[in-house]
């Protein structure tokens, strides 16, 4: 159980770490006034992200998160965001990763099985060029491409599209750590012996076999989890789509360094909520895991 | 070089052709580009020609991936080695920091490091660093901690090798086990970790200048579309859009096949 507890601890101190670094790499910014050069802040942008962020105050790291809490407008003037307006852009970006989630494990499960059929043909290349593309293709490719015959229709068509572009890569990725799993598993010999006995192939994947990959997926979870939140940007930008990923792209264009802080400490918390929930879930299916924690 | 594989020499070939190609057509004859593109002109820039945009774009953003991928092998091979080097607590704290950068998604954390950067250079405090040393240094410092991990988990691998251990034996310290012993051993892998890089840094870049936030100039692939997206999406940008794609993929394509060749070739021959 103590090294359950570690690892917890070792994800969770990463939001703290994130929250103090981002707002002292942010506090040390020297943000000028206009007079001093082209695209600076004005004299009164400035002041207001000195009292924003809590510059020269005991405990100021704490003023944003203080705000937010009070329910006060974080930033300046209306590019600013409530705590509450902050929550809801979040749940939408969740909501089109929630969507892109299911769409990713249905390409990794289909590029899992064609690249195990591939393998044996005079389409191996394909193993390889269909990764590559996928990750050759930066989010906003598909994105620009779908764009003009969604992004006015409403009804949730840019959200799933978003899901749809967001979900390529990561799907691709997981399918190919899958697909090596699977073989791998099934050329063992415990594999032989319960085709040997009379059990249906269907059986022997479900009972035997995939036990034993879950483990392998479970580990690509995390980067997949980033993969999909960090593609929502572009995705979210490209679409028309008025959630995180829009929020903070303007945040760092605006230089509202404050909502910078609290966002980038936000998206942390939510990688290390969905590290934390792999963890759950590893203990739970996994019971190497568990025999390696008493 | 008959001991290079075959997938790693056409990665490598692919690269050393796409560099030549966006050298001769985007930088050394331009107009050549400009005159006879099928794609026709660009429709934010009637002045200019996709391919002219497109081919120039792939120039600096193989120039930024490469300055980028060689710089982040570079650090994470001299955190791998003071890691190794000092064992224990130090080891620890390194690998912990490791995690840390590892968690945060590269483009979340360019961007910050380009809003950090920018005010700097605003300030007149950047050291000197224009856009294209902001974009290497920003993809650097976040790239440096996949090459760590790789690099130490293979030195610790190497270490526990009986050649290494009957140099320690004699008397061999760590500075020479890592320059005489362990870096000829490391030097493949070295390169399969950099075009592994490669690929990372020119998205991440490309990702970066989309949204706006980075000023490469010249213009890199993203910066290119990134700055004309809205009329491509009302115009239809197919026509724009679909060569830097094909050229981002050939890009990929050719570095992902040179570094897994490489990075499985050790294995095999062990």
């Amino acid at each position: 159980m103590k090294a359950v507890v570690q690892r917890l601890l070792r994800q969770v101190v990463l939001v703290p770490v994130v929250a103090l670094a981002s707002y002292f790499l942010m506090t040390a910014l020297p943000l000028t006034t206009e007079t001093d050069a082209k695209r600076q802040v004005s004299g009164e942008l400035a002041a207001s992200y000195r009292r924003d962020l809590g510059i020269g105050e005991p405990l100021g790291f704490l003023r944003p998160w203080e705000k937010l809490l009070r329910g006060e407008r974080l930033g300046t003037s209306a590019q600013g965001i409530t705590g509450d307006e902050l929550l809801t852009k979040l749940s939408g970006s969740i909501g089109v990763g929630l969507m892109a989630l299911p769409l990713a494990l249905l390409w990794a499960l289909g590029f899992a099985l064609l690249r195990t059929r591939w393998r044996k043909g005079r389409w191996a290349a394909m193993g390889d060029v269909v990764p590559a593309v996928a990750f050759g293709t930066p989010v906003f490719i598909p994105a620009l491409l779908l764009a003009p015959a969604v992004v006015e229709r409403g009804h949730l068509l840019p959200e799933l599209c978003a899901a749809l572009v967001t979900s390529l890569w990561p799907g691709i990725f997981l399918g190919t750590l899958v697909g090596d799993s699977l073989e791998a598993e099934l050329s063992r010999d415990y594999v032989r012996t319960a085709l040997g006995k009379g059990l249906s192939r269907a059986t022997v994947l479900r009972r035997h076999v995939l036990p034993n990959v879950w483990p392998a997926m479970l580990d690509a979870v995390g980067p997949v989890a980033t993969s999909l939140l960090a593609g929502s940007f572009a995705a979210e930008r490209v679409l028309g789509l008025p959630y995180f990923g829009q929020l903070y792209v303007l945040a760092v264009l605006n230089k509202q360094v404050a909502v910078v802080v609290v966002a980038t400490t936000a998206f942390a918390t939510l990688l290390v909520v969905v590290s934390l929930a792999v963890e759950v879930l590893r203990y739970a299916v996994d019971p190497r895991s568990r025999e390696a924690t008493t | 070089m008959s001991r290079v594989p075959t997938r790693a020499r056409v990665g490598l070939a692919l690269l050393v052709g796409l560099g030549l190609l966006s050298l001769v057509a985007g930088r050394l004859f331009p107009e050549a580009l400009a005159q006879g593109c099928p794609l026709g002109l660009d429709p934010t820039r009637p002045d200019r020609s996709v391919c002219e945009l497109a081919f120039g774009g792939l120039w600096v953003s193989l120039a930024v991936g490469l300055a980028a991928g060689a710089l982040s092998t570079l650090l994470g091979l001299t955190v791998a080695a003071v890691a190794r080097l000092s064992g224990g607590a130090v080891e620890q704290a390194l690998l912990r920091a490791v995690d840390a950068v590892f968690a945060l998604p590269d483009v979340l954390v360019v961007m910050v490091l380009q809003l950090a950067g920018q005010s700097l250079a605003d300030a007149g405090q950047g050291g000197g660093l224009g856009p294209f040393g902001l974009m290497v240094v920003s993809l650097a410092l976040v790239g440096w901690a996949g090459p760590a991990r790789m690099f130490r988990n293979r030195l610790a691998t190497l270490e526990a090798q009986e050649y290494v251990a009957a140099s320690r034996a004699l008397g061999g310290g760590g500075l020479h086990l890592l320059r005489v012993h362990l870096w000829p051993a490391l030097r493949p892998f070295a390169l399969a970790v950099f075009l592994s890089r490669l690929p990372a840094a020119i998205l991440t870049e490309s990702t970066v200048s989309f949204f706006g936030i980075a000023r490469m100039e010249p213009m890199s692939l993203g910066r290119y579309l990134g700055t004309s997206y809205a009329a491509l999406i009302y115009e239809g940008g197919g026509r724009v859009v679909l060569p830097a794609w094909a050229l981002l993929v050939l890009l990929v394509l050719g570095a992902s096949l040179a570094s897994q060749a490489l990075s499985e070739a050790p294995r095999r021959a062990a």
